[in-house]
């Protein structure tokens, strides 16, 4: 690993950690406020890629196991670990890791505009909604015993606010793309 | 800022070496999930309980870290109850809040530098294999505590800018700038870093 690939992993963290301390936002459109951590993976993934952006997670985890309150609303510490949402914070690393292997599989410089953007569409929602439900999941069934399957008709209830981060994480990652592309450089 | 969750103190708990507090835990964790009995769960509960109430957080503040995942667990609860029945319910709610309370307490008992010394040992076999260097890990940590405030003073310029042109804060138009002139850094941090022979290559 080059230092640059590590600083940019470190920059990424910071900013997966600032997306956790800022208010959440409003669209303009919908009067909900969203959270802005969750669309972490997805930036991750589709801006740095799949092995830096992965990393990045790995180093924001690590905080808070050291007792950082890095997660959104000051949250932190080993409890989250040990808690039934546990598979979701391992599910980071791993759809981080997918959105950026799709991302880089899917999109190129060369692309129109309209290709990128639907290339980091899909790889964000395979990646950051996919994978990460996946994992949360798998673990909160093996957790409770209720099967996989109640368990994700339970978090239901979260998709339509994860299709629209994912959507505003495509336009964001798309518009870096243009402006300063880090994801054709592969750690 | 990023304050660290450790609380002064000088309880037993406080003193134990962090490797002994982490291969509880991890010990803990495993060996709960095979037990599904109130008897052994009930009281393993309220020991966490008392030696996390013991470690002198203020009450606010001990209620207010494991508040949140308490309410997840009272959630996953209400679920196990309605498909699977009381005890699996009640089984499942001690097995997991002494867990919690078990792994708020090492928090709250471990400082970050104790924490990186254990951290850098256990990266030891991955180092000798060649897979990755543990001084690596500190100095990306190091790096993000370092940026977090850079990059919280680039939002309220942000900010400042979309107030002056009259525009309200909307994701993409914070995002993006946001994004990209925090990357752009990488370089010059990453060459005063090589210049200064931190990772000695």
């Amino acid at each position: 690993m080059t230092t640059r690939d590590l600083v940019l992993i470190a920059l990424f963290a910071a900013i997966i950690v600032f997306l956790g301390i800022i208010p959440p936002i409003t669209l303009g459109f919908i009067p909900v406020p969203i959270t802005a951590q969750s669309m972490g993976v997805m930036l991750a993934g589709c801006i740095i890629g799949a092995k830096r952006g992965a990393l990045a997670y790995v180093l924001v985890i690590l905080m808070m196991a050291i007792g950082l309150p890095v997660l959104s609303g000051g949250r932190g510490g080993l409890a989250i670990l040990a808690g039934p949402t546990a598979g979701f914070i391992a599910g980071w690393v791993a759809g981080a890791y997918v959105t950026g292997l799709l991302a880089e599989r899917l999109v190129n410089e060369a692309q129109s505009g309209m290709r990128q953007t639907a290339g980091f569409f899909i790889a964000s929602l395979i990646g950051g909604i996919g994978v990460v439900y996946l994992f949360g999941n798998l673990w909160l069934a093996f957790v409770t015993g209720i099967g996989l399957e109640k368990a994700f008709v339970g978090s239901l209830a979260f998709i339509p606010g994860d299709l629209l981060k994912a959507g505003i994480a495509t336009l964001a990652a798309r518009a870096v793309l243009v402006g300063y592309p880090l994801l054709p450089q592969r750690a | 800022m990023l304050r660290s969750l450790y609380i002064e103190g000088n309880t037993p708990f406080h003193r134990l070496p962090v490797r002994v507090k982490l291969i509880t835990l991890m010990t803990a964790s495993i060996a709960l999930f095979f037990v599904s009995s109130l008897q052994i769960l009930v009281p393993t509960f309220v020991t966490t309980l008392c030696l996390y109430l013991a470690l002198g957080l203020p009450w606010r503040e001990a209620f207010g870290r494991i508040g949140w995942i308490a309410f997840a667990i009272a959630i996953v609860a209400l679920a196990t109850w309605y498909f699977n029945g009381l005890h699996e319910a009640l089984a499942l709610t001690f097995r997991l809040m002494a867990l919690v309370l078990l792994a708020a307490a090492i928090t709250a008992t471990t400082t970050i530098s104790a924490f990186m010394d254990e951290i850098t040992v256990m990266l030891q076999p991955l180092e000798r294999l060649g897979l990755m260097r543990a001084a690596d890990v500190s100095l990306a940590l190091g790096l993000v505590l370092r940026f977090v405030p850079e990059i919280l003073d680039r939002y309220e310029n942000i900010r400042e800018a979309h107030r002056a042109r009259g525009l309200p804060i909307r994701p993409l138009t914070l995002f993006v700038p946001l994004i990209i002139l925090t990357l752009k850094d990488a370089d010059t941090i990453a060459m005063a870093i090589d210049a200064r022979g931190f990772r000695r290559q």
